[in-house]
């Protein structure tokens, strides 16, 4: 008898969650630059990346961050304008650019 | 004041590095330089943060001294912005359903004592791992050495879970689902495909880690473990399961993950590769945690280096240590084994007997013989994928 509780109160035990209410994950503030373009950089890219995603690539070349922007309506989707293409490539060119065309 | 001097001297040395042949593509260390936040995450303390939508937490390398990494250490990388924030575990179920006889729905209650509960130490290493060693930047997240970590995982196996559902005799892929979100509805699903005949039956579904519940950002409630594969495809609140005749061409399969598909794994930033592969099993790798690169250690004192090496599961035979810059190595003490897909622990003692700077070096052979190549020797990818070049730490006796 003793044994059968003992294994009740092991199944049960299972049940307790370590976290018992919702998660709050922070928002962190990045050291974004601003400047012209930054609307749109705003309006596409944050849907669904943070801001994280761009400076951490380091100085790229102008064709790297339009390669970029192409997978991210490529692969993921984005539903960005072909004036926001071009807007948002300026922009992290002109701001996380290495001077290079290419 | 000279640990500034030190990483100024590194700094240079990588960027003479990169400008005398940044055609081909070259490889060095990866960074090691990023600090924790001052943002903790749920369950978790201050990480290297790159990103908190999706969240992208890396593992400080002075952890990797430890066969198992704390869970409020662990590394975390989800793909798409959204998560749930939480899940009702009296609820929750894991869907199996597709070429089976009989489609179930799983509680988590069923899970843990209706069938066998097995554990396995496991490493779990992001493909991208170390990918800031590569030079142009390889498309990702420029991970410094600590996109990894090991736990003890605690579940059931996959095997038993397909076996009690009944596979039909056409039965071929299986596909997981988790329940990561994209904000577009177009947006492809962080759905992975695997062969049913590649699957062992080391491969289990995971509500435990190192005995605690999963942390969120690990996947609680339930994740896929599939020891001695990079983690691409360790499914997180992992909710379905289906299994299909034929392989669906998914971005995450077709596009992400791959490496060029010759025998060097290797391409050039003007030339890619034409066929790629998947990233599939771990490559032999060590990294030291203690001393950091930038520490000092005193002249004569007693220098214990410490550190983790795994591979894909063959085991680890050995790990060798060098601290004459390769000129000779010398056999490290492995912690006693917890089997072939865990961490091996490492340590090496020695005496410094030079003022000045020292580099220490690491470089682990597993049992098929392949030893981990010095990081110059590392072919480039585009993806940056299967870092596992020698570390080395520069140090300075004084």
């Amino acid at each position: 008898m003793i044994k059968l509780i003992l294994l009740t109160a092991l199944i049960l035990s299972t049940l307790f969650a370590q976290v018992k209410t919702e998660i709050k994950v922070p928002y962190m503030p990045y050291e974004i630059k601003m400047g012209k373009g930054f609307d749109a950089v705003q309006a596409n890219c944050l849907m669904c990346h943070s801001f994280g995603y761009i400076p951490n690539q380091g100085p790229q070349s102008r064709k790297f961050w339009h390669e970029k922007t192409i997978k991210m309506i490529d692969a993921f989707k984005s539903p960005m304008s072909e004036e926001d293409i071009k807007t948002v490539v300026d922009y992290l060119f002109e701001h996380y650019g290495n001077g290079k065309e290419e | 004041m000279k640990r500034r001097d030190f990483f100024k001297t590194s700094i240079v040395a990588s960027a003479a590095l990169i400008t005398s042949s940044a055609v081909a593509g070259v490889t060095g260390q990866p960074n090691g330089t990023r600090k924790v936040s001052k943002y903790a995450f749920p369950e978790k303390r201050p990480l290297i943060t790159y990103s908190d939508r999706p969240p992208l937490l890396e593992t400080p390398i002075s952890v990797f001294t430890q066969e198992h990494t704390p869970n409020d250490q662990f590394f975390v990388r989800w793909h798409l912005p959204d998560i749930p924030t939480h899940i009702d575990q009296n609820s929750y179920t894991i869907h199996i359903n597709g070429l089976v006889k009989k489609e179930l729905k799983i509680s988590l209650n069923e899970l843990k004592n209706s069938f066998a509960q097995v554990e396995v130490s496991a490493v779990l290493q992001c493909g991208g791992n170390s990918r800031s060693a590569f030079t142009p930047t390889a498309g990702g997240i420029q991970w410094g050495s600590g996109a990894m970590g090991c736990a003890k995982w605690k579940g059931v196996r996959l095997k038993d879970l397909l076996q009690k559902a009944g596979l039909q005799s056409n039965a071929k892929w299986i596909g997981f689902n988790g329940l990561e979100k994209a904000a577009y509805f177009e947006t492809p699903t962080f759905i992975r495909e695997l062969e049913i005949d590649k699957l062992d039956e080391h491969v289990i579904i995971a509500y435990e880690m190192n005995g605690e519940d999963l942390p969120y950002l690990n996947g609680y409630p339930l994740r896929l473990i599939i020891p001695g594969y990079y983690s691409d495809s360790w499914v997180k609140m992992l909710s379905n399961i289906t299994v299909t005749d034929k392989y669906k061409s998914l971005f995450f399969m077709d596009k992400a993950y791959r490496i060029p598909n010759n025998e060097t794994e290797s391409e050039t930033p003007q030339k890619r590769h034409k066929t790629t592969k998947p990233i599939t099993v771990m490559n032999v790798k060590s990294v030291i945690g203690y001393p950091e690169s930038g520490a000092k250690i005193y002249h004569h004192s007693e220098v214990v280096v410490r550190g983790v090496s795994w591979d894909g599961g063959f085991g680890i035979k050995k790990v060798m240590v060098s601290i004459d810059d390769g000129k000779s190595w010398e056999e490290a003490i492995l912690k006693d084994n917890l089997g072939r897909y865990s961490y091996r622990e490492f340590r090496y003692s020695f005496k410094p007997t030079k003022y000045g700077k020292l580099n220490i070096m690491s470089k682990a052979i597993n049992s098929l013989g392949d030893e981990q190549p010095m990081s110059e020797n590392i072919g480039w990818n585009h993806g940056g994928y299967k870092y596992n070049g020698i570390q080395i730490v520069n140090v300075e006796v004084v």
